[in-house]
């Protein structure tokens, strides 16, 4: 019988693994870039058409964070700023900044800019689905701070997604609450420290976090749900 | 593959009311069995048998293979693209992001404005709600829930015509200017039926400025108590009425005479709150002489069927024998078999306390009975202020009517002719009158209108009009509160005015039409109108103002009463005119879903099923059963609804079509589908008017395509048009009429069979009477409610499954909140007011004709119609049913949330679970479509999405199977609609109530801001303790949108912790109070109270009322 693979056979099984296996990895890769959605990753930080910094803003200047997100303790949506609060203080502050340029635009009436009176295209950051209802207020008047969700963001020169805002992640907190309960003068103050405040409200007779969360949470009766409809409707 | 079904033990012996729900049941038809065996409407793709289920599996497998590879291509949707947040650039004030602003408003219309309050989101209007501050606040009706549709319905007008052409409104705009310069120009204004003050005022006006302006009112079906009144209308005060007879007026739904909530409110024995004990005198009598069911002869303790010749003669009858007037005796006597009913009701109202009882006669009747009436009121005592009926002048004085109108404009009297009547009358109006011709005399003609209808096409120029909630206007209400009518929303459209816009531009010198704003943002003319009307009735001053603006009415405004003395000259003229009766009398009949035809584009209507008929997007030609044998229809009715008859092609089951009849009166046909109607006189036919106002080449009932552009998407190819056969001396009743079977049907969608319960005593009723065979009194019969039919010997249910979890925690544990309702049937008239406002609150799509014949509608709440009549034994022994003239009782059926919910249970993905306050939630994002819920649901309360409605148009014939080849309607304009708070659902998802758990979590999470405030006054929030009364929402304050809606108070809804505090546990609370289906232990959240009939012991057949316990088997 003739020799009916021939030698050059003998290598073809590695050919086929190696090729198999870099376009599997390439497969891999690209979904990875490709198809999984940015906007729900932690760390995602698009750029936006006017670099704002919060870090100056509220870590520097100490504005709060209701100065410009207004309604975060009346509505659900918590809003961002209209352009007419920046430019409460940007027609005097800053005023020859090419940062700001997009803001004169559209603010400046003397400019006569064909953006005038348009709104400014924030770049949205943290997204929750379409069948998904959060309520801010909900969370801001029971002691939830900010940090909670959305980190240090006094600390953020270009603002990033936190948390990764998963199903999952929103049930551990409504399962322990206690671990990021605070009191609510201390809910916009990103700079909370809790073993800090313990310390100076001996009163409370509390030693941990978790401790004044479980305090908190007993004297408001705080029990989250988690029934679909709390968040699905 | 058969199903098991439940057998129902044998009904009590003493029983013997026989129930149905539509001609198919009540002669067993096997397409009636179909429906009830289902449970879950065809087009469920389901196995029959082992051959199917390999062809099934075997495309399942290829279609998933090709799926999955397609897959690859379609990646690039599952990017989620990059968002952006565009915040105001000036914020506007009281805007908040996300949260709702509320205004009041109301919606003008013929018989006083709905005052309403609106809600707005962002400045985008999407829901109504009744201004319940207002003194003539009576509820909404279907149409008012409706009109919100209309501002963004795609099919609106948004372009001016001219000739029914595409043209420049700059021209229009000129040929106003050129008017407004012309002090000579002879003018004519039609106006609608309603009343505006400052319309009225700017008439005067335009009449002081133009001396050859003529000024016109016209509705299509205006009341002919118009012409028997003249410039004043009587106003019932049903608060004060306790017996009430109803003469062919169905006050309670499309023939208001006053704010019909006090109505109801009298129809509970414990009182509107529920707090009182349970008695007769609480109630108020209500007799009902009409020709074909309506709801109120629906909610009539005595009902009489009478043709419409024979209500004139019941009138008479009345009046003679109160002696009213002598007018009466013109007027033939009444059949002798109706005279022992009649006199036995006249001497219950004679027998009453002067200005105790109320005598109304129904738009429809001619004027003479009008007269009648009105003398038969006055010789009650029951005309006055403090009586039951109010006379006033109204400010539809001096106008005149569509036969004077056609006489000037054919005598050349006027030039230019602005049409701004609701109404439509080239193609509306009485045939003789022939009212096309006579525009085409005008030399210019101006329609404004909201619809590119018949008349906008046969009028020279066509100005869009500005829907109501975007425009400047005040109304009066149906005592003539001074109302205001505030826009919501900036003209979307930005070619169209508003009526008062029009006419202030001919009154200004300039004629410019100013809409929307005036320069640099100054208010519009029309703005400046209606302050400077108010100024002049409550003073200037921006205080008054603002109040009105915010209350929406003017307090201690009213229409000028006026003196009212019996005519009798004018009554014997009226009685000189009566047509003769003879043969067949075809009655005109104001449609329940679409009115005169005004709201023939409108979705939600045209999908509300009609009250009566149950039949959706057409109309049908209704006789009854006996008059429908002798015709020679009723085989081919009823046998043309079995399975076996006329199944489509594609085998899906839109069985039911309707013989196609041919109807001639005043020697004009018309072709309609013919249906059988329970309850109607025998020898009439009624057809709904307002149909048929487009077809093209798709119409299934073959017509030639016509008028394509009168009418649009939602409208065309509806129903068959009755206006050609209707003339101004016969506008709406015509006698020898004759009626011919064709060869053909014609195909409808009717919800009436479809979602069927099984069950005993699912409507109850129970009587005032002492019931003859068992002796039991009022207050017995109320003990036994929870005991009727099954109730009465079921053991109760326990069920295998606990309701707890793991820890052994109740899973129902909300300390806090309990929700519940309670739907009172003795005031529940079955309107649809609740269903559209379901439908507007929850973002409910429609599905169209083609998918709601198959059982596929999305209302998430279903409007069940029952009729039902005693058994008796004729001299033979056998057993008969008089169907003829049977009591009809509308249950309104939606989720009743069971505590132990049959769709939990079944679920494979837990997507319907409980909350811990009592909901049945359904999560639709995890559902996966599998229908096992709907399957196992015993109400039949769940709804699945078969296709991606909201994507893909239903309307447009077969788009639906088309997939993504079909057109899609995202974007479009009725997309502005939606509630932001509510998901969209896609395709292959089940939906079903919620108990609008968007507005229970608002108020929830309003609530705990109580928290902060108290944590603000204590000044340390560690220090604060948070009660639970801190936490739960004040006592009722939390409505459901179909409780709001609801003109009858018949919905409670709260919190069961609230206890005896809350009106729905007090409902609860009541003898009458019986869960649906009790006896298989679902616990259902809702209950429903038994209807209370309260009849009067002497008249003949008072122990058949109240007796209408529904059984189905």
């Amino acid at each position: 019988m003739a020799n009916f693979f021939p030698r050059w056979t003998n290598v073809l099984p590695l050919k086929i693994a190696i090729c198999a296996g870099a376009l599997a990895g390439g497969v891999v890769m690209a979904f990875t870039w490709y198809a999984t959605p940015k906007t729900l990753t932690v760390g995602y930080q698009p750029s936006q058409p006017i670099p704002f910094s919060h870090k100056i803003h509220v870590d520097q200047l100490g504005l709060d964070c209701r100065y410009c997100h207004s309604f975060v303790d009346v509505a659900g949506h918590s809003n961002v700023p209209t352009s007419n609060t920046c430019w409460n203080c940007h027609q005097h502050v800053q005023k020859d900044s090419p940062k700001l340029q997009p803001l004169r635009n559209r603010m400046d009436p003397t400019l006569e800019h064909p953006d005038f009176g348009k709104p400014v295209e924030w770049v949205r950051i943290h997204k929750t689905p379409d069948y998904v209802y959060f309520n801010h207020s909900a969370h801001v008047n029971r002691g939830i701070s900010c940090q909670s969700c959305h980190g240090r963001v006094d600390q953020m020169e270009v603002v990033h997604q936190d948390q990764n805002l998963s199903m999952g992640w929103c049930l551990e907190c409504h399962r322990a609450p206690e671990k990021h309960l605070r009191p609510l003068e201390e809910v916009y103050n990103l700079k909370y420290d809790p073993e800090k405040y313990i310390a100076d409200n001996p009163h409370l007779q509390v030693e941990t976090t978790e401790e004044l969360g479980l305090k908190l949470k007993e004297q408001w009766q705080i029990e989250p749900r988690e029934s679909c409809a709390t968040c699905h409707h | 593959m058969s199903k098991r079904t439940w057998h129902h033990p044998e009904i009590p012996a003493d029983d013997t009311t026989v129930a149905w729900k539509s001609v198919g049941q009540i002669e067993d038809s096997p397409e009636f069995r179909e429906w009830l065996q289902r449970e879950f409407p065809r087009g469920a793709a389901e196995m029959a048998d082992e051959e199917d289920a390999e062809t099934s599996r075997r495309s399942f497998m290829k279609l998933m293979g090709a799926s999955t590879a397609l897959a690859g291509f379609g990646m690039a949707a599952c990017r989620r693209p990059e968002s952006y947040i565009l915040p105001y650039a000036n914020a506007p004030e009281w805007v908040i992001p996300g949260k709702a602003t509320y205004y009041a408003s109301s919606m003008p219309r013929a018989g006083g404005a709905t005052p309403l309050v609106v809600t707005s989101f962002e400045g985008r209007p999407t829901k109504l709600a009744p201004n319940t501050g207002h003194p003539d606040s009576a509820g909404t009706d279907n149409f008012a829930q409706a009109s919100v549709l209309d501002l963004y319905s795609p099919t609106r007008s948004r372009q001016v015509l001219n000739h029914g052409r595409p043209a420049s409104r700059d021209d229009l705009a000129e040929l106003v200017a050129d008017l407004a310069a012309d002090p000579s120009a002879r003018i004519g204004f039609v106006f609608g039926r309603d009343d505006s003050p400052t319309r009225s005022r700017v008439a005067k006006e335009l009449q002081g400025k133009f001396a050859g302006a003529r000024f016109y009112a016209y509705e299509a079906l205006e009341s002919e108590a118009v012409k028997a009144l003249g410039g004043r209308a009587f106003v019932a005060d049903f608060a004060k009425a306790d017996r009430i007879v109803s003469l062919d007026c169905d006050f309670a739904q499309l023939d208001p005479v006053g704010p019909v909530s006090a109505f109801f409110r009298r129809r509970k024995p414990e009182g509107n709150d529920y707090d009182g004990k349970p008695s007769a005198d609480n109630l108020n009598r209500l007799y009902v002489l009409e020709s074909g069911y309506s709801l109120t002869g629906g909610m009539a303790d005595h009902r009489l069927r009478l043709k419409p010749s024979e209500v004139v003669k019941a009138a008479a009858h009345i009046a003679r024998k109160l002696g009213a007037g002598s007018a009466a005796s013109g007027i033939d006597a009444l059949p002798a078999e109706f005279q022992q009913w009649i006199d036995t009701m006249v001497d219950d109202l004679a027998g009453a306390n002067p200005g105790t009882t109320l005598v109304v006669a129904g738009s429809r009747q001619p004027a003479a009975v009008h007269h009648l009436v009105a003398a038969i009121n006055a010789k009650l005592g029951n005309i006055g202020e403090g009586r039951t009926l109010r006379c006033v002048h109204t400010d539809g004085a001096g106008f005149g009517d569509l036969a004077q109108l056609v006489a000037d404009l054919q005598a050349g009297s006027i030039d230019t002719l602005v049409l701004a009547t609701p109404s439509n009358p080239v193609y509306d109006a009485p045939a003789d009158l022939k009212f096309g011709d006579a525009l085409a005399m005008a030399q210019t003609s101006i329609h404004l209108g909201l619809r590119a209808d018949a008349t906008a096409h046969a009028c020279t120029w066509h100005l869009p009009a500005c829907h109501y909630l975007e425009s400047w206007g005040d109304a009066r209400s149906a005592n003539g509160v001074h109302t205001v009518v505030q826009p919501m929303i900036y003209p979307l459209y930005p070619d169209s005015a508003s009526e008062l816009d029009l006419l202030l531009a001919l009154l200004s010198d300039d004629g410019k039409l100013i809409v929307g704003e005036g320069e640099e943002g100054a208010p519009t003319p029309a703005y400046q109108a209606v302050r400077s009307t108010f100024e002049g009735l409550a003073g200037k001053g921006e205080k008054a103002w603002k109040d009105f603006l915010r209350e929406g009415f003017l307090a201690d405004s009213s229409y000028d009463g006026a003196d009212f003395a019996p005519d009798e000259s004018a009554a014997a003229r009226a009685v000189g005119e009566l047509q003769p009766a003879s043969g067949i009398e075809l009655i005109f009949a104001t449609d329940g879903s679409i009115y005169d035809g005004r709201w023939i584009d409108n979705g939600w209507l045209q999908e509300s099923p009609d009250p009566v008929s149950k039949v959706t997007w057409d109309n049908v030609a209704l006789v009854s059963p006996k008059t429908a044998k002798k015709l020679n229809i009723y085989d081919q009715i009823v046998a043309l609804e079995t399975p076996t008859a006329a199944v489509p092609p594609d085998g899906e089951g839109e069985h039911r079509k309707g013989p196609v009849v041919k109807i001639t009166a005043n020697g004009v046909e018309m072709e309609i589908a013919a249906q059988i109607g329970f309850g109607q006189a025998e020898d009439t036919v009624i057809v709904p008017l307002g149909y048929g106002q487009g077809y093209n080449a798709e119409n299934a009932m073959g017509f030639a395509p016509a008028n394509q552009s009168h009418v649009g998407q939602v409208g065309i190819n509806t129903g068959s048009n009755a206006y050609p056969l209707r003339t101004s001396a016969t506008a709406y009743s015509a006698v020898g009429a004759a009626i011919a079977t064709t060869d053909r049907s014609y195909p409808l969608a009717a919800t009436q069979e479809h979602h069927s319960m099984y069950g005993r005593a699912l409507a109850r009723e129970v009587s005032t009477l002492e019931d003859r065979k068992t002796h039991r009194d009022f207050e017995a019969q109320l003990a036994t409610v929870k005991k009727h039919g099954m109730d009465s010997h079921i053991p109760p249910n326990i069920s295998l499954y606990k309701r707890e979890d793991r820890q052994g925690n109740d899973l129902i544990s909300d300390k806090i909140h309990q929700w519940a309702m309670s739907i009172d049937l003795s005031s529940c008239m079955g309107c649809n007011a609740c269903l559209v406002a379901c439908q507007a609150e929850n973002n409910i799509p429609i599905v169209g004709k083609e998918q709601l014949a198959m059982g596929r509608e999305m209302h998430w709440i279903r409007m069940d119609r029952y009729y039902a009549a005693l058994e008796t034994k004729d001299e033979e022994g056998n057993k008969v049913v008089d169907e003829d003239n049977p009591a009809m009782i509308p249950q309104p059926v939606a989720c009743v949330q069971c505590e132990n919910a049959p769709c939990e249970t079944v679920c494979p993905v837990n997507a319907t679970v409980h909350t811990e306050d009592g909901l049945n939630a359904m999560a639709y994002n995890r559902c996966i479509g599998t229908r096992y819920c709907a399957n196992n649901c015993p109400y039949k309360a769940r709804r699945f999405n078969f296709f991606d409605y909201n994507k893909r148009n239903p309307l447009v014939p077969h788009n639906l199977y088309r997939g993504p080849l079909g057109e899609k309607q995202v974007g479009t304009s009725a997309h502005l609609q939606r509630n932001p708070n509510v998901s969209v659902r896609m395709r292959g998802v089940m939906e079903k109530c919620t108990y609008c758990v968007q507005r229970l979590k608002d108020a929830k999470i309003r609530q705990k801001r109580g928290q902060k405030q108290e944590a603000l006054a204590a000044g340390d929030s560690t220090a604060v303790e948070v009660s639970t009364s801190t936490l739960r929402i004040p006592v009722d304050s939390v409505k459901v949108a179909c409780q709001e809606a609801c003109p009858a108070e018949a919905i409670s809804f709260g919190n069961l912790h609230d206890e005896g505090k809350a009106r729905v546990n007090r409902a609860k609370a009541a003898d009458r109070n019986y869960d649906l289906l009790n006896y298989i232990g679902t616990v259902p959240r809702t209950s429903y109270l038994a209807r209370v009939k309260n009849p009067n012991p002497a008249m003949p057949g008072a122990e058949k009322i109240g007796r209408a316990t529904i059984h189905m088997h």
